[in-house]
Order: structure tokens, then C-alpha cells, then sequence
């Protein structure tokens, strides 16, 4: 339980934008750095959980904290232009003020998979929430297995994270396995062809003392569970991340929940044994 | 404690209080509609009808600023509200099904992160509770096991008297002090009988099995049948004493303005609208279940209410006649 008494819950930190970094044509990352010197040396948040982030002016919008928690003194939200926030939070420039709240939800219980090999699967948008996780685990590389990133979008060009993807496939603790669906490689490309689920199957990654961790459209998860549940993976080896609408982010506003399941509470993770327990509300 | 305070009395009261710079909100007309509202004097008040819009409003009003912000440059100054916003309040005259609703939103707005908008009004206010003499068709606050008499969420209750005058009954410390600090206006209880009270015309629901229901059928024909027509005009959260569902929303300026928390509704196609344009409830039948799912077995899950106090306003409401009470009882039959 968290303890708030007397405060405004809805005040925001004030951060300034550090770096902006365009991942796709429509996809930008913003690195923030927190303006209060104390809360820049005391925010903590573990890897899967998310905040909520405003544009003064046009309002707030919530996505995951995509950098990992190793990493100090500022924190990453990748984000899609779609809505009045996020293209107000597009037009922001290195050194301008927006806000955040957070941390807010529950995380990747990473403890329990310390010794075990990992596979995280992705698609498209969805790669930041598991890239905190990539990036918490390849801080703490010695503390797991193999590690695999099957990683898809329609076109190379909607791939995010570009450098990072490089960087994973040339270290070699990593094996990547990059995919675009038919028809949306060049002539330059170097990766997979095919949709995520089918080039999972083809990768094949053994079951034994494995995490696989899940996160894409709805479409994707769909067809990825029983590619997994072939591999030989149990519920219980198996995490996602829902992104349900949310405002508040603490409960309260009541519009995130799936079931009696409040996501921005319960959630954002669970594994696909929580999920197959919900009903089909997401 | 139980006193008798004649009507002469209960306006001295609240004028004094009003004297004393208490903000009192009780039911009044305003232009033509009853709406529990600040007050400028007794004479202001009307007892005779149910507001069109519940008591919550007193602790989660429709608009709140919650912050504002001013911008200069590439500057931002974020400012909280004035905790004077806050004013000690005496909510008076209020319905048993609107005041038993207020400890139920007491669950949400207090667990885990602490909404001191809702809770912080909720110290400062005494509720003083009004039975009900009159139900219409819409009433079922009986079916839900509360009642024209029911004293939750009052610290002092008020029952109109034969002969004139109210029975008064404290049940909190709050309701004490507002006693003990004015007691030359209140005397000892007489003998006089309680007016008729209303006696709304449901049967009890078996709430138990309603939610028994409920954990099961997520997916059912019900829910087409009772919910196709819903035209998602929102109107019953807008009406409802427990529906404690909100936006949060920026308005203003590229210079200045503030950051507004503001009454939602689960009826509202956007409610759940992924910015993807995924919505996980596509359908007015997916989102009237979520409306009798919260009510009945959400909310019972996770703090174990009901959120429904019966007082009929949805049914009232509805522009296309959708009523929650029959839909209940319908389920209670299953």
C-alpha cells in the first residue's frame, strides 16, 4: 500500500526533455531528465511499469517507462502521434517542460527469472515495454540464460529502437531475430520475412527454464500464445502486457479494468495464466 | 443521542450556520431544477423533492481543477490548488439513498493512493440525512436492502413529524458536536409518530445471487436484450449517487490554464478507446454489461459494496427506458 495522505495525487513531476529521438515516421522517443534535483536522485521504478505523461496545454496520456531502471538520473517514453497528446508532445523540442506521473502498476517479477533463459516477443508499437526488461536484463547479463528478441513490424521502417536492434545483433549474448511482414522489406534488408508468430515457430526456442515474454497488438498475441503453447510453454512461463485506456492511473478514474482486473493496479503485467482467467475484455 | 428540533428552529439553524461562514448545501430550485446546491439561507431550501442530480457532488463535483499550470519559454510552473477550496460544509436534507451512496465512495477515492479532493471535503462536511415521504415508480432503494429511513452515511438523521418538527438521531461524532454546539434550538424527543414513509414498490433483490449470476455470465444474450437500444448518452452516471467514474482533461492556452477532473461515463464509446482504435468494448451491450458488472460484482469483488443505492434517477433518466432495476431483478431470477 502506498501512503499519500494529504497530497494532490494528480500533481505531475516536472521534467525537461533531454534528447528527442525519431524511431519511425510517426514514432518518437523522448528522454526526460526530472527538473526537482531530489526526486532526480529518488525516482525508482522496476522494469513494466508505466506513468502518466502530459503535455500542458492538451492533457495526459499513458505509456510505459521504456528505459530500464538501470539506468539512472532519467527515464524514456516512446510514443505514436494519434491523438491531441501525443502530438502535442511531438512538438516538443530538447530543453521544453512537459509532466509525469508515476510509477504507477505492477512490473516484471525479474527476480523469479534470474537463471533462466528469456525470449521476449514484440510487435511493432509494442517493443518499448519489453525493451525496459531487454535493457534491465542486459545490465544484469550475467544473471540470465540465453537471451532471444524476436522483434517484427509491417515495414523496416516502423522497426523502433533501429540502433539498439544493431547493437543487439552484433553483441554476442543476444540472438535477435528480426522480421517484417511480406512485402515491407527492401532491398537492403537483412532480417526475417514473415509475420512474428510464424518466424517464432521457425526460431524454434526451447521451452526448458525459459521466460517468454509477449507484447503486441491483439492480432499478435493471439496467434503467438499457441505458437508458445507448441514450443512446449506453460501459462505460467508465458508474460504480456495490456495497454488499456487509462487516465488516472491509480484506480480511481475506472475505465482500464478488464473483469474485476484493474490494469493500471493488478496490472500492466500478468501472465498468460491471469490472462486466459480474464474475460475477453481487452 | 436523539433530540426534536421544530421546523422554526432547523431554519435558525442553518441561517446561523450560514452567519457563521458553514457552507450549507441543501436541496433548491435552481431555475426550475432541484439540485443540492450551496445555500444562502433556509428560506432557499426545499425538502419535497428528490435533486435531479445526486448529493455526490458535494465531495466529487461534476468540474474539479485539480492543478494549473502557466508556461514561459521552455518553463513550466505547475500550481496545486489552495487547500481553501475546502470549506467546512454541512450537507443537509439529504435523501437516504444519496447519503448511504457517500461511505460506499469512500472505498475507491481512500484505498491505495489517497484522493484528498473527495476525502478532504469528506472531513469537513457533516451529512444531515432526511427520511423519504415519497417514491415514485423509479424508487427501488428497498430492493438493494436500504430504505426510506436508512441512516448510512448521515451523522444525523432527520425524520418529519406528525404535528410538524423532525425526530433527530446522531450516529457519528460529527453529528453529536452539530447537536451539542446549537442545543438550545434542539429538545428532548417527544411522542409524536414519524409521517408516513415513502414505501417504494420493489421487492428485495437477492443481491447474492445476482452476483453469483454475474461471476458467470460474462458472456450472455442478456446482455444484447437489455442493452441494444442504449444510445450511450452517458446520462445515467450523470445521475447516479455511486457511479464515481473520471476524465482527467487540460484546458486552456498555450500560456496558462489548468488540469480539470471531470465526471465520465462507462456508456461513452471513448471510454475505453485504445489510441490504436482498438476499443476492448466495441458495443453498447459490452458497455451497459461493464455499468451493471461495476455496480454488482466489480465493486462487491474488490471492496465488498454494491454500487447502487436504488434511488431510481438512472431509470428516471434514461431517454430510452432502460431500467436498471428491472434488468436486477430479472438477473435475481436466474
Amino acid at each position: 500500500m502506498c501512503d499519500h495522505i494529504n497530497k494532490n495525487i494528480y500533481l505531475p513531476y516536472l521534467v525537461t526533455v533531454a534528447e528527442v529521438i525519431d524511431e519511425t515516421p510517426d514514432v518518437r522517443t523522448l528522454r526526460l531528465v526530472f527538473q526537482d534535483e531530489k526526486v532526480r536522485d529518488n525516482f525508482t521504478f522496476r522494469a513494466g511499469q508505466f506513468a502518466e505523461y502530459s503535455a500542458f496545454g492538451a492533457g495526459e496520456s499513458t505509456f510505459c517507462i521504456a528505459s530500464s531502471p538501470t539506468r539512472a538520473g532519467y527515464i524514456e517514453c516512446s510514443f505514436r502521434s494519434v491523438g491531441r497528446v501525443t502530438e502535442e508532445l511531438r512538438r516538443l523540442e530538447v530543453g521544453d517542460t512537459m509532466g509525469v506521473r508515476g510509477p504507477y502498476g505492477n512490473s516484471y517479477p525479474i527476480e523469479e527469472f534470474y537463471g533462466k533463459n528469456l525470449v521476449f516477443v514484440a510487435g511493432g508499437i509494442a517493443l518499448p515495454p519489453l525493451r525496459t526488461l531487454i535493457w534491465n536484463c542486459l545490465d544484469l547479463r550475467d544473471k540470465f540464460g540465453d537471451i532471444t528478441v524476436v522483434y517484427g513490424a509491417r515495414t523496416e521502417a516502423d522497426l523502433v529502437y533501429k540502433h539498439e536492434l544493431k547493437e543487439w545483433q552484433e553483441r554476442g549474448d543476444v540472438h535477435l531475430v528480426k522480421t517484417v511482414d511480406p512485402g515491407g522489406n527492401g532491398p537492403e534488408w537483412d532480417g526475417s520475412v514473415g509475420f512474428v508468430p510464424t518466424v517464432l515457430g521457425e526460431a524454434a526456442p526451447s521451452a526448458e527454464n525459459t521466460i517468454a515474454l509477449v507484447c503486441g497488438p491483439p492480432i499478435m498475441i493471439k496467434f503467438t500464445l499457441p505458437v508458445l503453447e507448441k514450443l512446449g510453454f506453460t501459462d505460467e512461463q508465458v508474460y504480456t502486457t495490456l495497454e488499456n485506456r487509462m487516465k488516472c492511473g491509480l484506480g480511481k478514474c475506472g475505465r482500464c479494468n478488464v473483469g474485476n482486473v484493474y490494469v493500471c493496479k493488478d496490472g500492466p503485467v500478468f501472465s498468460a495464466k491471469q490472462l486466459k482467467a480474464m474475460p475477453m475484455e481487452f | 443521542m436523539q433530540k426534536y428540533i421544530n421546523q422554526q428552529n432547523l431554519n435558525t439553524l442553518l441561517d446561523t450556520l450560514i452567519t457563521q461562514g458553514i457552507r450549507v448545501v441543501a436541496p433548491r430550485m435552481n431555475a426550475g431544477t432541484p439540485l443540492y446546491e450551496p445555500i444562502a439561507g433556509a428560506n432557499e431550501m426545499i425538502t419535497d423533492q428528490l435533486p435531479r442530480r445526486s448529493a455526490k457532488e458535494a465531495f466529487f463535483p461534476v468540474c474539479e481543477d485539480i492543478m494549473t499550470y502557466e508556461k514561459e519559454g521552455q518553463k513550466v510552473t505547475v500550481t496545486d490548488i489552495d487547500p481553501a477550496r475546502f470549506p467546512e460544509t454541512l450537507l443537509f436534507g439529504v435523501r437516504p439513498c444519496d447519503a448511504a451512496a457517500i461511505p460506499v465512495l469512500d472505498a475507491v477515492f481512500s484505498w491505495d493512493y489517497k484522493d484528498e479532493f473527495f476525502l478532504e471535503r469528506r472531513r469537513k462536511t457533516t451529512i444531515v440525512g432526511l427520511a423519504c415521504t415519497a417514491a415514485d415508480d423509479a424508487c427501488f432503494c428497498t430492493a438493494v436492502g436500504l430504505s426510506p429511513s436508512d441512516t448510512k452515511g448521515s451523522d444525523l438523521f432527520l425524520t418529519p413529524l406528525e404535528g410538524g418538527g423532525y425526530a433527530c438521531e446522531s450516529f457519528s461524532d460529527k453529528g453529536e458536536a452539530l447537536i451539542a454546539n446549537n442545543k438550545e434550538l434542539f429538545t428532548e424527543p417527544n411522542n409524536s409518530k414519524s409521517l408516513p414513509l415513502a414505501e417504494p414498490h420493489t421487492e428485495k433483490f437477492d443481491l447474492k445471487k445476482v452476483k453469483a449470476w454475474l461471476d458467470e455470465h460474462f458472456e450472455d444474450p442478456l446482455w444484447d436484450g437489455v442493452a441494444v437500444r442504449c444510445v450511450g448518452c452517458g446520462a445515467c452516471a450523470f445521475v447516479c449517487p455511486a457511479c464515481h467514474c473520471f476524465d482527467i482533461v487540460d484546458e486552456g492556452t498555450e500560456k496558462a490554464g489548468k488540469r480539470r477532473k471531470n465526471w465520465d461515463a462507462c456508456g461513452f464509446w471513448k471510454f475505453t478507446h485504445h489510441a490504436s482504435g482498438h476499443n476492448p468494448r466495441d458495443g453498447q451491450p459490452k458497455r451497459y454489461r461493464n455499468r451493471i458488472m461495476h455496480k454488482f460484482k466489480y465493486y462487491d469483488d474488490k471492496f465488498g459494496q454494491t454500487l447502487c443505492t436504488g434511488c431510481g434517477r438512472c431509470v428516471r433518466v434514461c431517454p430510452v427506458g432502460i431500467d436498471i432495476a428491472g434488468i436486477v431483478e430479472e438477473i435475481s431470477k436466474k
